[in-house]
């Protein structure tokens, strides 16, 4: 059914209504964290992707040898004991994005991506807890 | 004559170059390596026009189906690029919708060389399988994507761009298809 959607957490969001309004800093082809817009935006193969932070559900990141890597991963449905009703999207056939992991020989940098992602994802969390608390 | 377009940047990589239009064909220049890649006119078949990270992007597909990008373009380039298009090559310049959304679901779409993602309908990114280094399938649902390094061996600068190791989707479609059979 898709009446049960709304009241598993999952509401419409949106990052960014046009090309127009992304952010200068994606030229150089790194991971940028658009606080404003609640979003993450990755390189991908010279696209710019953005996710909200709402597809997000952590980052973490290791170093080797050379190389720091940081990966996202996002909510999928199906990671609570394979239910479909989870889908926030009317086609239960979509395909999600689960995790991405990128490298970069720049450690500090994916640090502070890392943390800046974390940070606005538990000021999320805060805000909509904060929220629920005020309508109940 | 000769249009010319000034910090171009060819495939995805960071060196930027001259990019001319003329009656003869397409030509971009590196201004370092002053590396040459040439498009002659008989040889354009498509030509499309796509938001990308580095601005707007100037895709050529050419009639032995190798393609080429460029990157780097202003939105304001398009009418101009499209009336270079339509008067020396033929070619309609073909706009391509990029989604901004920011979901991480969509659908998956084979087209040519690329694995497409396409949210509600438009683009999100596209990946080269050719690049694909690995792929791997996990609990019927899983599908991973590993890239191999692009640069070999020597080790990047620290401002080079971040580079896409891994990528997983979740395909749960998949699962009621694939019941009974253990393919």
């Amino acid at each position: 059914g898709s009446s049960g959607k709304e009241g598993k957490g999952w509401k419409r969001f949106q990052s960014y209504k046009g090309e127009a309004a992304l952010p200068k800093e994606i030229d150089n082809l790194r991971i940028f964290v658009d606080r404003k817009a609640q979003t993450i935006i990755l390189p991908v193969h010279g696209f710019a992707v953005p996710f909200h932070i709402s597809t997000i559900k952590n980052a973490s990141k290791s170093d080797e040898g050379d190389f720091t890597y940081l990966r996202i991963n996002f909510q999928t449905p199906g990671q609570l004991a394979g239910k479909k009703e989870d889908t926030p999207f009317e086609d239960p056939d979509a395909t999600f994005i689960r995790s991405v992991t990128y490298r970069s020989p720049d450690g500090h940098r994916f640090d502070t991506v890392c943390k800046q992602i974390t940070d606005l994802k538990k000021e999320v969390n805060k805000r909509e807890q904060q929220k629920k608390e005020m309508a109940d | 004559m000769t249009t010319q377009f000034d910090k171009i940047y060819h495939g995805i990589a960071q060196e930027v170059g001259k990019f001319r239009v003329a009656a003869s064909g397409m030509a971009w220049k590196g201004e370092e390596s002053e590396g040459v890649i040439a498009l002659p006119s008989g040889d354009i078949k498509w030509a499309q026009w796509l938001r990308v990270a580095r601005n707007f992007q100037l895709r050529i597909d050419m009639k032995d189906r190798r393609r080429e990008t460029f990157d780097g373009f202003a939105r304001e380039d398009h009418d101009k690029l499209a009336g270079l298009m339509k008067q020396h090559f033929g070619v309609t310049l073909e706009v391509r919708d990029v989604s901004f959304k920011g979901w991480n679901w969509g659908v998956t779409d084979f087209q040519g060389q690329d694995l497409a993602f396409l949210v509600s309908n438009k683009t999100s990114f596209e990946l080269p399988l050719r690049q694909v280094a690995n792929s791997n399938i996990a609990g019927r649902t899983e599908v991973s994507l590993e890239f191999a390094p692009s640069s070999s061996g020597k080790k990047p600068s620290r401002s080079a761009p971040d580079e896409m190791v891994e990528i997983r989707f979740y395909v749960p479609g998949t699962h009621a298809r694939q019941r009974g059979s253990d393919a």
